[in-house]
């Protein structure tokens, strides 16, 4: 950060400092319009989450087999599925475990990557084993990972997701974070502080993490696009969350009985999918080049 | 060029290692004692002793590991258990399926992607690249299984113009007329790749067309053809290459679940039904035999790398 910005930051206090930051994520936001399109979406679907059944016009699992396999229509705007349940119903109960997850899973991969990263971008000898494993498992394709992590856990169930899509992104994560911290190891402020016989861990906290924060704020995007694909796949495969929670993978399963008779029971969920997973890349993209145009050449 | 090729030999020898370790501290992790888990809950005592000592489960962690390391050299990845045949033999079985699927979707991923984004990029900003950006941005965001769906809906179901599933292999029936099974499924795989391609093909292209070289190229009235193909393209190539390279794993990630989807007799199929069946040899087999293919297409990577620009070699 220049030092005329740092400077600045120290003047403005209190209620100016906060219109500052205001003011900058607004015209962030708005400087783009896919950001804002993207920002637009993600607040709906923060929305969805959050209301939670309140806003949904049926229950989510509301069996009412006299309108079953019903196509979009006045009363059910989405359609039903097999057992009469409510499609957008449906839909809206999957876009909070989707959110849920898709959070959960980055923050699992922040809290493995983080300081893993941190240390082997700072500590040489221990950072060349570390890479070497980090290499190691991402020689294994996303979701053959998972799949095999969904086995050996034994059971579906909402954690054991949370867990396998993690430790599969974990080590994306460990890489941004290395490759960072070795670039910013090198800054001539760090050096001070060692020539100040600063203790390296104060060092890795005060100086190294906090200029961290943008990459990892840039890959966390990009983890939580990933990841509600790759959860999505897992239910998708029957070998994610359990059957009884509705999801947006499990409904397109539970909808290729009837792909010919209902294609909207997959045709939905998959609009919602794509359209979450969209809207991340896309605020992915913006904060990359707003946060950290370098690394455009890491990632 | 020979000890760049010996250095890189040896990086990859290492990631083999350490994948096979992976998999087999993974493996360790399943809860419970692996024998009775396999023979499952009406073994008694006696059986699930007999396994244990079959395995070598009663020795210690390293002996194991060692045991396991000698066989997998020997290329005996253990015995499925729902199949009751060779983990490797099953696998062999399978590959044709998705090998084929493979190089299918990777002619769509070349075939679409180098296109689009040189096109793009000698079109910027008119309206032909905004669309091409368009499908691009939404193609990288669409799961390959739902467009798969969407396609064998439309395609095979509505307008009947190609076969919705299955596979039957070419060598055995010697019918080349089978691979039209696999026009959907490696359309849909794909795609979302072919965006990614395009994406980077764009930039990498624009970066370069703003070079002097290309500009002296034109300047001495080269064809059009000639500057974008041999100038332009060759030297943006390198970071296409590795979005390329990038896609062999998403490729085999995409084909698990579209095998799935179009009932396909890959691979891809088969880790799904090991999983939902716990047939952990198979898994296990399956995770290392794709993972070291990985590792060997990173390898050969390196090398189209190096061989693309020869200052990588002295890294």
């Amino acid at each position: 950060m220049p030092i005329d910005d740092r400077e600045q930051q120290e003047i403005l206090t209190g209620a100016s400092r906060l219109k500052v930051i205001f003011d900058d994520t607004i015209k962030f936001v708005t400087k783009r319009r896919t950001t804002l399109v993207a920002v637009l979406i993600l607040c709906v679907l923060l929305f969805i989450a959050a209301a939670g059944p309140g806003i949904s016009p049926y229950g989510a699992n509301t069996l009412n087999l006299t309108d079953r396999l019903q196509g979009p229509n006045a009363s059910h705007l989405l359609g039903t599925d097999n057992f009469g349940r409510d499609i957008l119903s449906r839909a809206l109960s999957g876009t909070r475990i989707t959110l849920l997850l898709g959070l959960s899973i980055s923050a699992f991969a922040l809290l493995i990557g983080l300081p893993i990263g941190m240390l082997s971008g700072f500590y040489d000898r221990f950072g060349m084993i570390v890479m070497r494993v980090v290499d190691a498992f991402m020689a294994f394709p996303a979701i053959i990972l998972a799949l095999s992590l969904m086995a050996i856990f034994g059971k579906p169930g909402i954690m054991n997701v949370i867990i396998a899509v993690g430790i599969v992104w974990a080590p994306r994560m460990v890489r941004v974070v290395y490759s960072s911290t070795l670039s910013l190891r090198e800054n001539t402020y760090v050096e001070a502080a060692r020539a100040l016989g600063m203790p390296s861990f104060r060092i890795l906290v005060r100086h190294i993490a906090i200029n961290l924060l943008s990459p990892v704020i840039v890959q966390a995007t990009f983890t939580f696009a990933f990841s509600i694909m790759e959860v999505a796949a897992l239910n998708f495969l029957g070998v994610g969350i359990p059957p009884y929670v509705a999801s947006w993978g499990g409904m397109m399963n539970e909808g290729r009985t009837y792909i010919v008779r209902a294609p909207w029971i997959i045709l939905f969920p998959g609009i919602f999918l794509a359209t979450a997973v969209l809207s991340f890349n896309l605020l992915g993209d913006a904060l990359r080049d707003r946060l950290d145009p370098k690394l455009r050449r890491i990632m | 060029m020979l000890s760049f090729i010996i250095r890189r030999g040896f990086g990859m020898l290492i990631s083999t290692i350490l994948v096979i370790t992976i998999t087999f501290i993974l493996m360790q992790l399943i809860p419970g004692d692996p024998a009775s888990v396999l023979l499952g809950s009406n073994a008694t005592p006696e059986q699930v002793a007999q396994l244990r000592t079959t395995w070598g489960l009663d020795q210690s962690m390293p002996v194991q590991f060692y045991r396991y390391f000698v066989n997998f050299v020997q290329g005996d990845l253990g015995q499925s258990l729902f199949y009751q045949k060779p983990v490797l033999q099953m696998i062999g079985q399978r590959a044709e399926t998705s090998i084929f699927l493979g190089i299918m979707a990777l002619f769509v991923v070349i075939g679409v992607g180098i296109p689009a984004g040189v096109i793009s990029s000698l079109t910027q900003n008119s309206w032909t690249d905004n669309v091409l950006l368009l499908v691009a941005l939404a193609g990288a965001s669409i799961p390959s299984f739902w467009l798969g769906l969407m396609l064998m809906i439309l395609i095979a179901g509505k307008w009947h113009l190609l076969p919705s599933s299955g596979f039957t292999s070419v060598f055995e029936t010697g019918n080349l007329a089978n691979l039209k099974n696999l026009i959907l499924p490696a359309f849909s795989l794909g795609f979302v790749n072919a965006a990614l391609v395009a994406r980077t093909a764009r930039s990498s292209m624009l970066d370069v067309l703003r070079a002097d070289y290309i500009t002296t190229a034109r300047a001495k009235g080269l064809a059009e053809r000639v500057v974008v193909v041999k100038h332009a393209l060759r030297n943006a190539s390198i970071p296409i290459i590795t979005v390329i390279s990038f896609t062999f794993a998403s490729l085999v990630s995409g084909a698990v679940v579209t095998e799935n989807v179009f009932a396909l007799p890959g691979v891809g199929s088969l880790i799904v039904q090991s999983v939902l069946k716990r047939d952990y040899p198979m898994i296990q087999g399956i995770m290392m035999v794709v993972a070291i293919l990985y590792v060997l297409v990173n390898f050969g990577t390196d090398l189209a790398y190096a061989s693309l620009d020869p200052r990588i070699r002295y890294h």
